[in-house]
């Protein structure tokens, strides 16, 4: 597999695997390293690449897999403070980007459980169909219904919340 | 109507019974003008999802060259620190000899030129040898002689 051929392979869910560690990271540039490394993952390797029946879901499924890693090693070590200043620049540059309330749906989305996140993430922003969420994530589908139904739940609460005290 | 109907769909929706396309139909119905106002609290969070999904990644994809590339690249520059290791030593090990030989060589000329002398001084010894061999040669003519002498002395008498 030449650069090219893996380039047209690869880059069509760049975007989706930055995403979907932006969800789990929060910080951008932390999402963008994550991007980073698990494409040199893939591009090392790539010669297994073409063995996977969907290479998209298995990058998915790695890039879940390293955030989740990196916000182990965050909560193991010392990181909690580098964590939260990053927190700060993003709410920061958030505000600036939109004011119109939107982006109560990606603050609120940071408070769910990594896990309902993710379903969150790939099925009502990257609207993926539920078979293939349960090959990234390894979960039954009915239990990524229940999880789903869950977030969107926390998510329609805190925004009538939001919503009513903007109002008032 | 169409309010009831996206009633009927957010109930499924937040059950987690929804389908790709009825999951459509709300972000659709959400992102335009027209959201009856008891509706619009839910408004921003299929707006958010939307925006959610325009975020893009902007660093550029870096790859080094190539796997195979790299590897052939490694083993060349393990191969020359090799050869220069070998060179090296071998360049090393001659210089670190040579005060060395040359005190042997310069022993091996010494023993050589005293060897020389010594059979120089062999040959002229033989040859001394040859001369005495002349002599003994002389001294059996002289017998000779004296017999004759004898048989010279016999006839006289």
């Amino acid at each position: 597999m030449t650069q090219k051929e893996f380039l047209t392979t690869v880059l069509p869910f760049k975007d989706k695997l930055y995403r979907l560690a932006k969800r789990l990271l929060v910080s951008s540039d932390e999402a963008e390293d994550a991007v980073q490394e698990i494409m040199l993952k893939l591009w090392k390797g790539k010669e297994k690449m073409g063995n996977y029946k969907n290479p998209e879901a298995f990058a998915m499924t790695m890039t879940k897999n390293y955030c989740l890693d990196r916000l182990k090693s965050k909560q193991a070590g010392n990181m909690k403070i580098v964590h939260s200043n990053f927190k700060n620049s993003d709410n920061i540059e958030r505000q600036v980007e939109a004011n119109d309330g939107v982006s109560l749906v990606f603050q609120i989305m940071e408070t769910l459980p990594e896990q309902q996140r993710m379903i969150l993430q790939l099925r009502d922003v990257e609207q993926y169909d539920f078979a293939e969420i349960a090959e990234m994530l390894d979960i039954k589908e009915t239990a990524i219904r229940v999880a789903l139904s869950r977030a969107r739940k926390t998510v329609r609460e805190q925004m009538i919340k939001k919503y009513n005290y903007g109002i008032n | 109507m169409e309010s009831t109907r996206i009633e009927r769909l957010l109930d499924a929706y937040f059950e987690g019974n929804t389908t790709l396309a009825e999951e459509a139909a709300l972000r659709d119905y959400f992102t335009s003008d027209e959201v009856a106002d008891h509706l619009a609290p839910y408004a921003a969070m299929f707006k958010g999802f939307v925006q959610a999904q325009q975020e893009v990644s902007t660093s550029e994809v870096t790859l080094p060259q190539s796997g195979v590339k790299m590897k052939r690249w490694w083993y060349s520059i393990a191969a020359t620190f090799l050869v220069a290791l070998t060179v090296g030593s071998f360049v090393f090990s001659n210089q670190g000899l040579s005060s060395e030989e040359e005190e042997a060589l310069a022993a091996l000329q010494q023993t050589r030129e005293a060897m020389m002398m010594l059979s120089s001084n062999l040959n002229k010894g033989t040859e001394n040898v040859a001369f005495l061999n002349e002599f003994a040669k002389g001294s059996s003519n002289i017998k000779h002689i004296n017999q004759f002498t004898e048989t010279k002395n016999r006839i006289l008498k």
